[in-house]
């Protein structure tokens, strides 16, 4: 190893902490907003469901059914056809920095900050 | 072309096809789509310091090319990003080599970082979709231990070769 290989090693550490740091902000932001649970296929949302009511939920990908449970304010991908079953080892999921992504399924899980936030609250005045 | 190296450059490509399969059946345990340890790549190296930039291109494209018609993946989604992520690495590779003054570790850190790179822009085009963006951080940093595996192996290889001709 000489000066180059570490400058090159050096640059390439630089390069994701920067990458890292806008995800970083959003997360932080969205710490105390209410959030969803987005479940995208082939680009298009087709599941919004609250993440603080615990469920499990089905939806059909294009390796079959894949199954996507929520609970205590997580999400995880509990069961689904794909040839390393990367999204069910990745395990619950709940900040909004971290998309769980199926590939093979053509299938993104991901936790939303609704932008409405905590203002967001039902009251009726009588 | 001499018969010898002809020879020699069947076996890398032989060796690395079989790198190429031990690595995608057996995934590792560690739960980040993309990552992999990239033992392919040992061979790629071991070509690009053995005999030149065209050799090294050849062994990974035919690589690629092969390993994925024995998994029957050919021109399936995993061949593109395949190709995509070796394309980009192997191009790197030999530019740090040519122009930069960095030893085999450097260059094996560059290319594993780069085909990271290319994989994502590979994903970001076939499926369309830039969340994987938001795995590019992680992948980039563990891409770093990875390279300088592969460059350890690649280093102890060809030093053993040396010294065997």
């Amino acid at each position: 190893m000489n000066k180059a290989d570490k400058i090159f090693i050096g640059l390439v550490v630089i390069s994701a902490i920067l990458l890292y740091i806008p995800l970083f902000i959003q997360d932080s932001q969205n710490k105390h907003k209410q959030k969803a649970v987005v479940v995208d296929y082939q680009n298009e949302e087709i599941l919004r469901v609250d993440l603080n009511k615990d469920e499990t939920y089905r939806v059909q990908a294009s390796l079959g059914e894949v199954q996507i449970e929520v609970k205590d304010g997580a999400v995880r991908v509990e069961k689904e056809n794909s040839p390393y079953h990367l999204c069910s080892i990745q395990g619950w999921v709940k900040d909004t920095g971290r998309p769980i992504i199926c590939l093979p399924n053509e299938l993104v899980v991901q936790i939303e900050a609704n932008e409405t936030g905590e203002d967001d609250v039902d009251t009726v005045i009588q | 072309m001499k018969t010898k190296q002809m020879m020699n450059i069947t076996m890398l490509i032989a060796i690395s096809i079989l790198f190429h399969l031990i690595e995608a059946t057996i995934p590792l345990p560690l739960p980040i789509p993309g990552f992999k340890l990239g033992l392919a790549n040992i061979v790629g190296l071991v070509a690009l310091y053995m005999y030149n930039a065209e050799v090294m291109l050849s062994v990974n494209l035919m690589r690629v090319l092969l390993a994925s018609l024995m998994r029957g993946i050919l021109f399936a989604p995993g061949f593109w990003l395949s190709l995509c992520g070796v394309l980009l690495s192997s191009i790197v590779a030999i530019c740090a080599k040519r122009n930069t003054s960095m030893t085999i570790f450097g260059v094996s850190c560059a290319s594993s970082a780069f085909h990271v790179v290319g994989q994502v822009i590979a994903v970001t085009i076939i499926y369309s979709q830039f969340l994987m963006g938001a795995l590019l951080p992680i992948l980039l940093l563990l891409s770093i231990p990875t390279g300088l595996l592969t460059g350890f192996f690649a280093n102890q290889v060809l030093k053993r070769i040396q010294t065997e001709r």
